[in-house]
């Protein structure tokens, strides 16, 4: 179908542009050091109707998984919020019963973590720290929370 | 169920209901042999999300935050554009149509093969990644033992497919004129929330500043997780804590789109003298 092929191309350049803007959590990060602090460190996050549980309150800077699952019965959503109150990663539609993933690139400093229940307001927030372990953090905006190194 | 069901709703709502007009359309033109190229575009669309779905929840990699929101600001910008450039191709065809003469419409509207395919694929895959990574949760839930949310999700989708082939079946009858004006219409309206959407998606990855300063906030009265709150946002977008920014954006686009759309397509041909005159409509009349 070479013209569904060329269509396609749309899409495709998305996908390039996705490769080229280096999101992949654990690949796409050439300027990683590799051995201790390369590997994407995964916390776990309960959201119910009136907590937000995080398996821990405190990770290593770098590549940071939020794997969220929701216990509540209504749908929420997750946000890792930089001291300013900016977001740096989010996750929404996680409907009563499923578990989704947020990963983002943080550096060291203090952040907010929020599970939203029913998607709207401040949510149940709670302090998340990040400490610097080392590993250079690539960032795609004029970054507030990295000390551009 | 009944929450995944409404989420399931709201992602497949909007591209139903634009697949189901560009159906429509193709159908009152008598261009029914671009049918094909319009559901080898859906097909794509949804193949290509499912796929690239499965191998960030399935693979080794998740996909970071900015990446995720540049490439969904990106497709809905890109949208926007294709389905206004659908609106003023439509504004051009109801301007042509003198009442229901069908025939006339032959040489007046030109569309391509690679037009029905790029609009049909871009309206489902502006979301369709979005609807793929909350699928395969969903798969992954039934993988746990509860097929609940994936269930509830299907049938989400199912319903909002069977919306869009309503507004189809609805439209089909419609007099032609009238067909393209309030079709038409309700694009722009479609569109303007697509591109407040992207402003927002933007906003989130702080490529646009303004995410903290809302223009209003009625989450009260429309809570997003109602059956009204998920039909509104299905439909046009409508995201109960509109920013400064997408409200502006939002006025912007609607206004004049709008303006120039009912000033061409609802322009009332004064009878005997088309707006332009055309050997087949010298012949006709």
């Amino acid at each position: 179908m070479p013209s569904a092929a060329r269509a396609a191309l749309p899409l495709g350049v998305g996908l390039v542009l996705l490769a080229a803007v280096g999101g992949c959590a654990s690949h796409a990060s050439p300027g990683a050091a590799p051995g201790a602090g390369a590997t994407t460190r995964t916390i776990t996050v309960t959201s119910s109707a009136d907590a937000c549980r995080l398996s821990a309150t405190t990770a290593p800077s770098g590549s940071l998984t939020f794997s969220v699952s929701n216990a509540g019965g209504d749908v929420t959503e997750f946000y890792l919020l930089r001291a300013d109150g900016t977001v740096v990663g989010e996750v929404e539609d996680i409907g009563p019963g499923l578990s989704r993933d947020l990963v983002v690139q943080a550096g060291p400093g203090s952040y907010t973590a929020a599970c939203k229940p029913g998607m709207t307001g401040e949510g149940v927030r709670q302090p998340f720290t990040v400490t610097d372990s080392g590993t250079p953090v690539p960032s795609l905006q004029s970054s507030t929370e990295t000390d551009a190194s | 169920m009944l929450a995944n069901f409404l989420i399931g709703l709201r992602e497949g709502l909007e591209a139903a209901l634009v697949v189901g007009i560009l159906v429509a359309y193709l159908a009152r033109l008598n261009r029914r042999e671009l049918l094909p190229a319009l559901w080898s575009g859906v097909a794509v669309a949804v193949g290509v999300s499912l796929a690239f779905g499965a191998l960030l929840t399935f693979g080794p990699s998740g996909l970071g935050f900015e990446a995720q929101e540049a490439l969904g600001g990106t497709l809905s910008i890109l949208t926007v554009g294709l389905v206004t450039w659908m609106i003023f191709w439509m504004a051009r065809t109801a301007r042509h149509l003198k009442g229901d003469l069908q025939h006339e419409l032959d040489g007046a509207v030109a569309v391509g093969r690679r037009a029905v395919l790029v609009v049909a694929l871009m309206a489902v895959g502006r979301e369709g990644l979005e609807t793929a990574l909350f699928l395969w949760s969903g798969a992954q839930a039934t993988g746990r033992g509860s097929a609940a949310p994936l269930v509830g999700a299907a049938l989400g989708l199912a319903v909002a497919v069977g919306l869009g082939w309503a507004l189809y079946k609805g439209s089909i009858h419609l007099d032609l004129r009238k067909f393209f004006g309030w079709t038409g219409m309700f694009l722009v309206l479609i569109a303007a929330g697509v591109l407040a959407y992207g402003v927002h998606d933007l906003q989130e990855a702080g490529v646009l500043p303004g995410l903290g300063s809302l223009a209003f906030d009625v989450s009260r009265a429309v809570p997003p997780t109602s059956w009204y709150g998920t039909l509104l946002k299905g439909v046009f977008s409508f995201s109960p804590e509109t920013t400064w920014l997408q409200a502006v954006v939002w006025v912007l686009y609607v206004v004049p789109v709008m303006t120039f759309f009912v000033r061409i397509a609802w322009a009332r041909p004064r009878a005997g003298a088309p707006a332009r005159p055309q050997p087949t409509a010298v012949t006709a009349a």
